[in-house]
């Protein structure tokens, strides 16, 4: 198991965003989180890059304590990419740059060996002539994509994406949702919170439904989607397919 | 038409005399600047420690220096310190107005920084970046754009202010033209000579701030390139 979520849970002030959560993802697996909006997917996807705080549990990654509070909790961070909802890009940047400096910084790779890197990552998701613009000049999905070959850049165990299709326009999520595919198709392990619903039926290998902080049912899509066994998550269904 | 010569040729002397002692008002607010510029990034991100000493620290260091009226503290640096520690006028009134115009600069600095959406800090860290590296490649280049035009205000500030050192007998701008209107009594046209020569200064300097404004501009992000 790469991933090793123990029973965590996480509170902010009175509001319990995740009650003793446990998952468990195999190497090269898809696991798409599902749920209602503050059901705590999102947090969940945060905690295991320790971008939220945990109260109790643990989460393990690749023998990997994931700890906020661990001194050296960057050198863990580098192993897990993310992806966020609104793309977070570094707009100062350009393309090529948005993809090479952590390498250069954080893996320490030369500017020549980030540069390949890079390009070929960027012609991976289909935007190796738009290496020179500047985020501002990029459509959303082409935003979403630079952030892809950004993460996928330092070679993380690991992708989380967060809700990464939510901030664009319909015509856009498809060519997003297509280099995800081909991720997932390439055997990377990938922790997946959305709402394409279509999307984890067609590439999860297991979905996860989250509703108030607590994993109601998970299952192989054929199972969950299709006869799901709790009253929440067929409510939860009727209304989304 | 002699009235008019003569006034001209009485205001160009005059020019010509105070011109002599721009150079100090020049070298005393940049280097006055440079030195709050140092110290204005140092006291802006202490501000943000996440730990609580540091950040009382540099609060303190900003509220009292903001909190005392300038003139007040080139007094206290030539007349107090300098008499402790022997700091010629030069030295004392460089520091009083730098250390001054640091705590503005700490301010700016700090909300330049505070500005930059969280989003930021969080790519940067899930990529691996610690605090200094993400402070370093993320957040200051872009907050660099933010501060500029407030920064750069503060230089103008900082010009204008360094006319109060004349008072502890330094001689740049300000103390020549108080030397020049006391022995010709010509205080009209002194001081409007005085008063076009900062304006000269500053107006030149507003000009190099728009210049810079463009140069660190970014296609589709704060201000637009021309």
């Amino acid at each position: 198991m790469i991933v090793q979520v123990k029973d965590i849970s996480c509170r902010f002030g009175d509001i319990t965003a995740l009650d003793a959560v446990s998952l468990d993802v195999a190497k090269g697996d898809v696991v798409c989180i599902i749920g209602p909006s503050g059901s705590g997917k999102s947090t969940l996807l945060r905690c295991l890059n320790a971008l939220e705080d945990i109260e109790s549990g643990e989460i393990i990654i690749d023998g990997m304590n994931v700890d906020r509070r661990h001194r050296q909790i960057h050198q863990i961070r580098l192993e897990i990419g993310m992806v966020f909802q609104h793309f977070n890009l570094f707009p100062h940047l350009n393309v090529l740059r948005n993809v090479n400096l952590a390498q250069q910084v954080v893996r320490n790779r030369g500017k020549a060996e980030a540069t390949q890197i890079s390009l070929e990552l960027l012609a991976k998701v289909g935007l190796a002539d738009k290496m020179d613009q500047y985020p501002g000049q990029l459509s959303g999905g082409q935003k979403q994509r630079v952030a892809i070959a950004r993460a996928l850049a330092m070679n993380p165990k690991v992708m989380l994406f967060d809700e990464a299709t939510s901030a664009l326009d319909p015509e856009m999520i498809g060519e997003v949702l297509e280099v995800m595919r081909r991720l997932a198709s390439e055997g990377m392990t990938m922790l997946v919170v959305t709402h394409e619903i279509g999307f984890a039926r067609e590439v999860a290998d297991r979905i996860v439904f989250l509703d108030n902080g607590k994993i109601i049912e998970s299952g192989p899509p054929a199972d969950l989607l299709v006869n799901p066994q709790q009253t929440r998550t067929k409510e939860f269904l009727a209304k989304v397919l | 038409m002699d009235w008019l010569v003569s006034q001209i040729s009485s205001l160009s002397k005059i020019f010509f005399y105070l011109i002599q002692t721009v150079h100090w008002t020049i070298l005393i607010s940049v280097l006055a600047y440079l030195i709050a510029l140092a110290l204005g990034l140092t006291f802006g991100i202490l501000r943000l420690s996440p730990r609580r000493p540091v950040r009382w620290f540099a609060s303190v260091y900003v509220n009292v220096l903001r909190g005392v009226p300038l003139l007040v503290l080139i007094f206290f640096f030539y007349f107090g310190l300098g008499k402790v520690v022997n700091m010629d006028r030069f030295v004392a009134g460089v520091l009083a107005v730098g250390i001054c115009y640091g705590a503005y600069l700490a301010e700016i600095f700090r909300s330049g920084i505070q500005a930059i959406d969280y989003g930021q800090h969080e790519a940067a860290m899930s990529l691996g970046m610690t605090r200094w590296q993400t402070l370093r490649h993320i957040i200051l280049p872009q907050s660099v754009r933010i501060v500029v035009p407030p920064a750069a205000n503060e230089f103008i500030s900082c010009l204008k202010d360094s006319s109060l050192v004349s008072i502890i007998g330094l001689r740049e701008l300000t103390r020549a033209g108080r030397e020049y209107s006391s022995q010709y009594f010509l205080d009209f046209q002194t001081w409007l000579m005085v008063g076009l020569i900062y304006l000269m200064l500053t107006f030149t300097l507003t000009r190099v701030v728009k210049w810079l404004e463009r140069r660190v501009a970014v296609h589709g992000y704060g201000v637009e390139k021309r």
